[in-house]
């Protein structure tokens, strides 16, 4: 099936009555929770799977990916409203976004962040459909070795990208994966670390894991900070019109950052928070006007808001067609995958075209009603950043509950809930990373597997990594990216201390 | 050589990783598999170890964004306990007292007691909250929630 015959599956299944109705309610949820500050897109994912449990894939996948999607486009408001962004991705768009706002041009700065979104979304899920296909085909021939180092990769390259410390988030993503060997060993049958519980026998699912370590941690942070500001009734936005020459100033950084966006998105570790930093950057440094960076300029508005919507586009790419998440968001969106049964990877294209298809067919449309959602529905949708804390807190506290609950309908998995909650908060106070510990949580157990199932190929013998060119490539590609990303994260840290 | 806050992780985590090599080591063989199902928590304890080792060691100073999020007023601390306290009843009691009432029940007190005083509007959504999630799950998703000590 060509790219084109790809797209014509994918349309009918994004344009169906159904699609249409679950890629609207995904990126209503999706924008409503990536607003609230201190929420993010993890939490929107992990809270909504439940709502899937039982339906058919494909909508239900295509709901989830608008839920994502949607997160980031929206947390661009609270970023530009409240100078609180709504997640990690969206914190340099308050860089000038804020400014704009309390020049009493809010509503045009969220008008110019809507349409930069909606721009490096667009862009690239052109670029998401022609890229995922031709990797899938090139991953098809891929055995356990190079997924081991595949994995690895992806692993090495998050800890090293994470904020702070390098040694502390891999510290979280090794005791991630000391969290997955808890359970029987699916290979031996042997108990590991269950001391005869039967509730451990099967392991940890990653839902509790994931409500756990974010939305439960993340409500925790909510308390210590309940009694900072809502918007206030009485806020005005002033009007959202764009003038030409607004548009004529954004769309540089807007057609440069999507692409960067996109590159950044694709490759492991990176996604959204790095590269609207880069984008940010980058903008600030070929700009003929530099000072103007800092106190509401259009062009530093629009940089991050297309380049983070555009890298999450492209964490699809190595979701869709590899079958291995980048990031900690696009491991709970693995999640999500296997809760339906779907295994994504090289064989999704072929086997479940749909799914595969119906998804990036159903971005298209998902970007567009985003657009609708945020340009002209803005001020009606941001009344929601005025909802009160404590309401809030309890409401998230409750969604996470019944989540847990409806997978195993089992109590122990609650109480399991409230210690990985307070585990994640623990991490957040000591500032340890969560993301590679939920990632390193579900690729883990995939790790191990490839791991053996690679020895046994082998019969034991560790070189099997090294003698063929793609797991030695990979692995040295994983050993470079523990060391590179660091020496640039130091430099571009020093570039914003002079800032 | 002062005990700084991370030293004193690196030395929590040590003592963890320790009894999780322990661990490792008490578990069973079985003889058919190349790798056994004790290699990797082997090999993850031991790295977990030096990565300890490493942080103990490391000259990284905490910057001040850092100690700012470390440094929690303790009253802060007891709300936060609190919650936590009324999160363990709920889940003690709901799978007896039932969905619909522990919901609504919690939602209330523990708005209330972060600090929300809009006595109306609290009663409202915490009455159809409850029912609201209730009917999506049971009557749309098929899936059952405790009913406990109402009829419906």
């Amino acid at each position: 099936m060509n790219a084109f015959d790809g797209m014509i599956t994918g349309f009918q299944v994004a344009l169906s009555w159904e699609g249409i109705l679950f890629v609207l309610i995904g990126v209503i949820v999706g924008t409503l929770i990536g607003m609230m500050p201190g929420l993010g897109p993890i939490s929107a994912i992990a809270i909504m799977i439940p709502i899937t449990y039982g339906m058919d894939p494909a909508p239900a996948l295509v709901m989830m990916a608008g839920v994502y999607y949607g997160a980031v486009f929206g947390g661009s408001t609270s970023s530009i409203l409240l100078n609180a962004p709504g997640i990690s991705g969206t914190v340099a768009t308050a860089f000038d976004g804020y400014p704009m706002a309390q020049q009493g041009k809010a509503g045009k700065a969220l008008a110019i962040a809507a349409i930069a979104s909606f721009f490096g979304g667009t862009v690239s899920v052109i670029m998401l459909m022609l890229l995922a296909p031709a990797l899938s085909s090139v991953a098809i021939s891929f055995g356990p070795p190079a997924y081991f180092a595949l994995m690895l990769m992806g692993l090495t390259a998050i800890s090293s990208l994470s904020e702070g410390s390098t040694i502390k988030a891999m510290i979280a993503a090794v005791a991630g994966v000391m969290v997955v060997t808890i359970g029987i060993d699916p290979q031996t049958g042997t108990q590991r670390f269950t001391f005869g519980n039967v509730n451990l026998f099967d392991g940890f699912d990653f839902l509790i894991i994931a409500l756990g370590l974010f939305a439960i941690a993340e409500v925790c942070m909510l308390v210590l900070n309940r009694k900072n500001r809502s918007l206030s009734d009485d806020q005005k936005l002033g009007s959202l019109k764009v003038t030409r020459a607004d548009l004529k100033e954004m769309s540089g950084p807007m057609t440069r950052q999507s692409f960067v966006g996109f590159i950044l998105g694709v490759l492991p570790g990176a996604g959204a928070t790095i590269a609207s930093f880069i984008s940010y950057i980058f903008e600030k440094r070929i700009s003929k006007n530099p000072e103007e960076f800092g106190k509401g300029s259009i062009k530093g508005l629009a940089a991050p808001e297309s380049s983070n919507n555009a890298a999450t586009s492209g964490a699809f790419v190595p979701l869709l067609s590899l079958g291995i998440p980048g990031s900690g968001t696009t491991a709970v969106m693995l999640g999500a995958f296997l809760v339906l049964g779907v295994q994504p990877g090289p064989l999704l294209m072929t086997d479940r075209p749909e799914i595969f298809w119906g998804i990036i067919a159903s971005m298209y449309l998902g970007n567009i009603f985003l657009l609708i959602l945020n340009l002209p529905l803005i001020p009606y949708l941001a009344k929601i950043l005025s909802i009160p804390r404590p309401l809030l807190i309890s409401l998230v506290i409750m969604f996470s509950l019944i989540g847990v609950y409806s997978i195993s309908f089992n109590v122990f998995d609650l109480y399991m809930l409230l210690v990985f909650g307070a585990l994640g908060f623990a991490m957040r106070v000591f500032s340890f990373p969560a993301p590679p510990f939920i990632l390193a949580f579900i690729l883990g157990g995939m790790m191990e597997q490839a791991f053996r199932q690679s020895m046994t190929i082998s019969n034991g013998n560790l070189a099997i990594f090294v003698d063929s060119p793609l797991p030695l490539s990979l692995i040295l590609i994983a050993f470079f990216s523990l060391v590179i990303p660091g020496l640039l994260k130091w430099r571009s840290r020093r570039k914003l201390a002079k800032m | 050589m002062p005990l700084t806050i991370n030293r004193r992780i690196a030395l929590l985590l040590f003592v963890i990783a320790a009894i999780y090599l322990f661990l490792s080591f008490q578990l069973p063989n079985y003889p058919y598999a190349p790798i056994d199902a004790d290699v990797i928590p082997k090999g993850l304890g031991i790295l977990m170890i030096i990565l300890s080792i490493f942080l103990f060691f490391s000259k990284a100073i905490e910057t001040e964004a850092e100690k700012e999020k470390r440094n929690i007023p303790k009253k802060e601390l007891l709300v936060l306990l609190a919650v936590f306290a009324m999160i363990f009843l709920y889940i003690l009691l709901f799978e007896i007292i039932g969905f619909v009432i522990m919901t609504s029940v919690f939602i209330f007190f523990c708005s209330w007691f972060l600090g929300y005083t809009k006595w109306k509007s609290n009663i409202i959504v915490s009455i159809l909250f409850p029912l609201g999630m209730y009917a999506i799950f049971v009557f749309a998703l098929g899936i059952s929630l405790p009913r406990g000590i109402l009829p419906i």
